[in-house]
């Protein structure tokens, strides 16, 4: 999902547009200086600055967007998570949050971003054995909270630019699904049901949320440039004879059938409208944006045509946007060769990647760096090695009795 | 002293960041079954898989990592006046447990591998049943004094593999429906064939069979040409055929006499035990050959 730009870096708007994210905080009270205005918390003879969320902040419309589709997954969908898992989700990350920000600013800020990271990962990822409608489990809570913690690891720690490069739902996501691996965890389903009131309930919240969210990000051109490459070649592979299987499927999907299962999945339009869309992870420039949905559909389309389940065709999605945002700043810099200008309603550019001005040597590199390449390629290879999964094989086609409870 | 310390800290912890990461590449790549060892695996490790409810399948028949309910599978039956042979009987690798029933004349009845102490040692009775948990280290034994009889039976969960009867293919048999299977509450896979016998009789063969396994499964007949429900399949009478032991592989089953299954419409693998239909198979009927 959208996980926004920190809270504290300066919010720029077009001259018409809402502002894309939350205004500044105050700073800090310093000894003697005269107190910023703003709400206050006061311990003892310490004041700490608190900042409220704002409601023109874009996040809280996704936020919307994604309570709202929890609450259909959680009575009409079958969503096999539960009320207890996505709260302990949100809460981890919330937490995390609000302690870094206090420990590296002083103030206590409400953790927008970190709500959505929270509420995103437990919107895609499932522990196996959760059934449906079994609200207060607590099945498999340590695998969203491991994800939770590594993305908002990944999202303070592996900053090659002074900014966090992975959008933190993301990489937490890929990360579980590919280490903790499908024995433990799995991705939502693709297919949410035949298309009856269900389903078009969450293809119409998902559709106007998307005009709503898109339009205000300015993102709408991305997501067309995502969805009409990513479309025809997943036509491509349907017409070659590419299949996968899943569990809740009797047959092997193929023909017409696998266009239409990932290509009109409401898993694939919440990966493109919402998560996709991170201002803060997203290519900067509009040329930019659409270079960046096209590599992001080609990368998918890539890792999707080797993946023979439906566990490895949702990783394979999702893992595209994991290997294509470590590679967002030279995506930027190639829209800046071509004329591009930055979108004024995007914070300055950030500098230059080292390495694009100085030969690379190991010593040179910086760990972070390093990081995001260690993390692009554990994306990649993990995902390319899915498909050789012979678990995987098992588990979709339902074969592995109690030893799976998808 | 503090400047110190938070000078190593700001060099390992970059160090010990990417060492994680290395790792998290290592086990999401599954090198060296890392994920496996770290995490375990869906499916257990592969047995040879059975050829009969009597034991007889030879050593390098061929391997699964599919798994049924566990069912008893016969090793032997036997009879015979004082001691038998030191390696009468063997139970398998793989076997959950196994049982004797007994009965023998006077003096006791002891069953062992020669030389390891008895495993079944018991005064001489009619009948009685021994179940054991403890795996044999080898050939086993019977030793008693007077005429004795005993089956032994071992329970497996291995999938079952028989071939088609012989009156299946014999001449005058012929097939008259074909189905396959489709979930309702649990998973279901696999085709069924109906034939007709030579002797005007029915038998079914599921061939490449899976269901999520339980005790006590039976297949029914349904007149419903397609189920999906629970609900909907108790909606219309089913018949009895026969009760489902094994759930995994290719058996054989009688039809009872009087049930023509050409009244009936779909197959169905039903749970009694939580009232619940686990699997179907729609029947395509065809008219008998010649």
């Amino acid at each position: 999902m959208i996980a926004g730009r920190p809270w504290n870096r300066r919010p720029v708007a077009a001259a018409t547009a809402e502002p894309i994210t939350a205004p500044p905080p105050p700073r800090p009270a310093e000894p003697g200086a005269s107190p910023a205005p703003g709400p206050r918390l006061v311990l003892g003879n310490r004041t700490i600055p608190v900042v409220l969320p704002n409601r023109r902040d874009p996040r809280l419309k996704l936020s919307a967007v994604i309570v709202t589709l929890q609450v259909l997954g959680q009575t009409v969908l079958d969503f096999k998570v539960s009320i207890a898992q996505i709260l302990i989700t949100i809460a981890t990350c919330a937490l995390v949050d609000m302690a870094v920000t206090f420990k590296r600013q002083g103030v206590l800020a409400w953790p927008a971003s970190a709500l959505l990271t929270g509420n995103s990962i437990a919107f895609i990822l499932r522990t196996n054995g959760t059934k449906h409608g079994d609200w207060w489990s607590l099945n498999g809570i340590e695998w969203f909270i491991l994800a939770a913690l590594v993305s908002l690891l990944v999202k303070y720690l592996v900053r090659p630019d002074g900014r966090h490069r992975f959008n933190p739902s993301n990489v937490g996501i890929v990360w579980a699904l590919l280490v903790i691996g499908p024995v433990h965890v799995f991705p939502q389903y693709l297919w949410w049901g035949p298309l009856e009131a269900p389903v078009i309930a969450a293809l119409v919240v998902i559709a106007l949320g998307a005009v709503w969210i898109l339009t205000a990000v300015r993102m709408l051109s991305m997501a067309l440039a995502f969805l009409v490459p990513f479309t025809a070649l997943i036509a491509i592979f349907a017409a070659a004879g590419k299949s996968f299987v899943a569990i809740w499927s009797d047959a092997s999907i193929s023909g017409f059938d696998y266009w239409l299962k990932i290509c009109t999945s409401p898993e694939v339009f919440v990966f493109v409208f919402f998560m996709m869309s991170d201002p803060a992870t997203a290519a900067k420039t509009p040329r930019g944006r659409i270079i960046y949905g096209v590599i992001t559909a080609l990368v998918a389309a890539g890792l999707v045509v080797m993946q023979p389940t439906e566990y490895g065709v949702k990783v394979a999605i999702l893992a595209s946007l994991t290997l294509v945002c470590a590679v967002v700043p030279l995506i930027d810099a190639a829209a800046r060769r071509l004329g591009d200008r930055r979108d004024p309603a995007i914070a300055p550019p950030p500098p230059a990647p080292r390495w694009r001005t100085s030969p690379i040597t190991l010593g040179a590199v910086r760990p972070a760096t390093i990081a995001v390449v260690l993390i692009a390629l554990t994306a990649v290879i993990g995902t390319a090695a899915l498909a050789d999964n012979r678990d995987l094989v098992f588990i979709e086609r339902g074969l592995t009795g109690p030893r799976n409870a998808q | 002293m503090t400047d110190a310390s938070g000078s190593t800290t700001r060099r390992v912890a970059p160090i010990a960041g990417l060492l994680v990461l290395v790792a998290s590449f290592v086990v999401a790549a599954d090198l060296f079954g890392t994920r496996q060892a770290l995490f375990g695996s869906a499916t257990p490790a592969p047995q040879p898989s059975a050829f009969s409810r009597v034991d007889s399948s030879p050593a390098n028949s061929p391997r699964s990592v599919l798994r049924s309910q566990p069912w008893w599978q016969q090793v032997g039956r036997y009879s015979g006046v004082g001691s038998s042979e030191p390696d009468l009987f063997r139970i398998a690798d793989g076997a959950i447990q196994w049982r004797v029933t007994w009965g023998c004349e006077r003096g006791r009845f002891v069953v062992r591998t020669p030389g390891e102490p008895p495993l079944i040692d018991e005064p001489c009775a009619e009948r009685r049943v021994s179940e054991l948990t403890k795996h044999p280290a080898g050939g086993m034994m019977i030793e008693t004094t007077g005429r004795w009889t005993a089956r032994v039976e071992q329970q497996v969960d291995v999938p079952l593999i028989e071939p088609p009867l012989a009156a299946m293919r014999a001449s005058g048999a012929s097939t008259i429906a074909t189905g396959r299977f489709y979930r309702i509450d649990q998973v279901g896979r696999g085709r069924v064939t109906i034939y007709r016998l030579a002797n005007g009789r029915h038998a079914l063969r599921l061939t490449d069979f899976y269901v999520t396994a339980n005790i006590d499964l039976e297949i029914r007949l349904s007149p419903l040409r397609k189920p999906r429900t629970t609900r909907q399949y108790l909606s219309a009478p089913a018949r009895f055929v026969a009760p489902l032991d094994v759930t995994t592989g290719s058996m054989n089953f009688r039809v009872p006499a009087g049930v023509d299954p050409r009244r009936y419409r779909s197959v169905v693998i039903w749970c009694p035990l939580i009232t619940s239909a686990y699997a179907a198979a729609t029947l395509d009927h065809r008219q008998p050959a010649g």
